[in-house]
């Protein structure tokens, strides 16, 4: 019983710790290409098949260029400083990695082959949402383990900085998944996917799309990716966090942070884009894998476009928009929700019309409300000493 | 058998991380030590099947508690601990004694007089039921703890914050 | 696993954040320890829930969810104090805060 047991969970994480790992490769390949066409460049095209002797002649669109760069971070010196904390410098890599791969079970990825293991799935939990929650919160353990390992003032800078970023962060990005649990009345990850089959995906709702931009800004701050960068912000403190590290404890983190771009947009696409729905699935249930990860790339494929295109943030900017802009808007959707939700339970046909319309403009009013008492006070330059 | 397994081991960590945490001279070593304690806490309370406890127990001490620590000791202490200052009080050992007295004398013949323990029922534990509860019959406390917590924030707040000393006092001394 | 099992690691829990209380010097680990104290409490009354005779009534995880919530406020309000006392006393040290002691 017990080895069947083993068996069963190796079968439903495996293929977890398998393809989200290749999807990284593939993904760093395609963020470097994307930016640099944003950027008027052409990107990595030379490298074919490494370690061949096809590796220059048939170039794939560089797409060998990820393993290449693995090898020569595998390759490269491991350089600890001497006043560092030896074993939290060799940790905190570690760390930031476990939990981006652990909240990946959290996901309701079911695989063709994993569906009579029903009962080691832990997305099925019963407190799957809050247990992802939980979990994300470990990596700002990790980088403040690494900031503050490094005895060096820019890691320790970067560290503090981000703990700060991701507490305050993750306040919204909470508040704005409690609207979608509170629809559904569940924190089980594939009731909330069931819930929005048909089409009835929750970004379709007001709420639901005020809610979807909420989470998707913070998941940004949580994962520290432009224009929320601060912690890693070349221009001011080095590399943040991880200016002490190299070799493959630099990859490690690199890893980490990518897999955790996944996790989040994983659960963004749980929680408001309908899970694996989408057309085809009825006929063919294996499309439900293929339409979850076409849609996390989706998210992914913004991202990356935010990063080419944002300027990063001020810390003030960056505070002031999580406490002043996201928390109180997050909040009011909170409400607009649930007095739709009541409202609809009664109101039918051309009523909920009019509920749908009256949130929309509620939300909106209050965004441009929140924007335009946030707007900084910035009046044209006065010159005292000069004419 | 795997429950005991996992039984010895988490308590097993537990101890241990909660001996390092009160033990160790680094307090940031002892801070991530008193988290691997809450961390192997919250496996416990799995393997009792209290599944939205451990999810909170990790959301609440390792992500917010341990937070809060570790910026308090950034703020206070020189954290690398290695300046030879005493680190034990002045009555430590009795301090030993009264420890070890309370568990010998105190709880275990407590627990000894337990009668003989009977098996655990089985049980399905939904985070539904739990949230009912806390709308039905324990609202009244849900939101006494949420004007807790909300003076609580501004108690803490006001309390860091400390006194403004007006300019005028500053430039006199 | 038995109950008396979950009580006993409970009480050694215990036991250690008492030691820790007594016999540390630093103000913020005795709050560890007070913790630690709080902790092995909880893990009581859930062991006690799960083996008690209606576990539905979920006596148990509604007790340590409050007790959980106001932890967390002892703790934010605990390390306020221990910010402005070493605003003011420039050390955390719980022995050389003894302004009151008579000469």
């Amino acid at each position: 019983m017990s080895l069947d047991l083993i068996r069963d969970i190796l079968i439903a994480t495996v293929p977890l710790l398998v393809i989200f790992p290749t999807l990284f490769a593939f993904t760093t390949w395609l963020e470097r290409k994307a930016l640099a066409r944003i950027q008027n460049r052409v990107g990595p095209n030379k490298v074919g098949v490494p370690l061949t002797r096809y590796g220059g002649r048939f170039s794939l669109f560089g797409l060998g260029q990820p393993l290449a760069d693995g090898i020569k971070m595998l390759f490269k010196e491991n350089i600890v400083p001497r006043d560092a904390d030896r074993l939290f410098h060799l940790l905190a890599p570690i760390l930031a990695l476990i939990p981006a791969m652990l909240v990946l079970c959290f996901l309701p990825l079911e695989f063709p082959w994993t569906e009579s293991l029903l009962p080691v799935q832990a997305f099925l939990l019963d407190g799957a949402v809050i247990f992802f929650f939980a979990i994300t919160g470990l990596n700002t353990l990790a980088i403040f383990m690494a900031g503050w390992a490094s005895r060096n003032k820019y890691s320790l800078l970067g560290g503090m900085r981000a703990i700060a970023q991701m507490i305050s962060y993750e306040i919204p990005l909470v508040l704005s998944a409690v609207v979608v649990v509170m629809m559904v009345g569940s924190l089980n990850a594939a009731e909330i996917a069931n819930a929005q089959a048909d089409w009835n995906w929750f970004v379709f709702t007001p709420w639901g799309l005020a809610a979807f931009v909420i989470f998707f800004i913070a998941s940004l701050a949580e994962i520290n990716r432009s224009p929320f960068d601060l912690p890693e912000a070349e221009s001011e403190i080095i590399a943040g966090y991880f200016t002490e590290y190299s070799g493959f404890k630099f990859a490690l983190f690199f890893l980490g942070e990518y897999i955790a771009m996944f996790a989040i947009s994983g659960l963004a696409v749980t929680l408001f884009l309908g899970g694996g729905a989408g057309p085809g699935v009825a006929a063919l249930p294996w499309l439900s894998t293929v339409w979850f990860i076409a849609k996390i790339f989706a998210l992914i494929a913004v991202m990356i476009w935010l990063r080419g295109t944002l300027p990063r943030l001020r810390v003030d900017q960056l505070m002031g928009f999580a406490w002043k802009f996201l928390l109180p808007l997050s909040i009011l959707n909170i409400i607009v929700a649930g007095f739709a939700w009541h409202a609809q339970q009664q109101a039918s046909g051309i009523l909920k019309a009019i509920i749908w319309v009256a949130c929309l403009l509620i939300l909106y009013a209050t965004a441009k409300g929140l924007d335009q008492l946030n707007r900084p006070n910035v009046r044209p330059r006065e010159y005292k000493y000069a004419e | 058998m795997s429950e005991q397994i996992a039984f010895w081991m988490l308590s097993a960590i537990a101890v241990l991380g909660a001996l390092v945490a009160v033990r160790k001279r680094n307090l940031i070593h002892g801070v991530f030590a008193l988290m691997i304690f809450f961390a192997a806490l919250s496996g416990l309370f799995l393997l009792l099947l209290a599944e939205f406890i451990a999810a909170v127990q990790i959301l609440v001490y390792i992500g917010a508690v341990g937070i809060l620590l570790l910026f308090a000791i950034m703020l206070t202490e020189r954290v690398t601990g290695d300046d030879g200052r005493r680190m034990t009080s002045r009555g430590w050992f009795w301090g030993l004694v009264v420890a070890a007295a309370v568990f010998v004398i105190l709880l275990l013949p407590a627990i000894q007089e337990l009668p003989p323990p009977e098996a655990a029922q089985a049980i399905d534990p939904s985070v539904k039921e739990l949230g009912h509860k806390l709308m039905n019959p324990y609202v009244v406390t849900l939101e006494v703890l949420a004007l807790l917590l909300t003076a609580a924030l501004i108690g803490a707040v006001t309390a860091a914050q400390g006194v403004r000393i007006p300019k005028e006092e500053d430039s006199s001394e | 696993m038995t109950l008396h099992h979950y009580l006993i690691l409970a009480a050694v829990l215990f036991c250690v954040g008492l030691m820790g209380a007594f016999t540390r010097r630093n103000a913020i680990v005795v709050l560890f320890s007070v913790e630690i104290m709080l902790n092995a409490a909880n893990l009581n009354f859930i062991a006690f829930w799960r083996y008690s005779e209606n576990p539905a009534l979920l006596h148990g995880p509604l007790f340590t969810l409050f007790a959980i919530a106001v932890a967390a406020a002892e703790v934010a309000v605990g390390l306020a104090l221990v910010i402005a006392v070493y605003r003011h006393f420039k050390t955390v040290d719980l022995e050389s805060m003894d302004t009151l002691r008579e000469e």
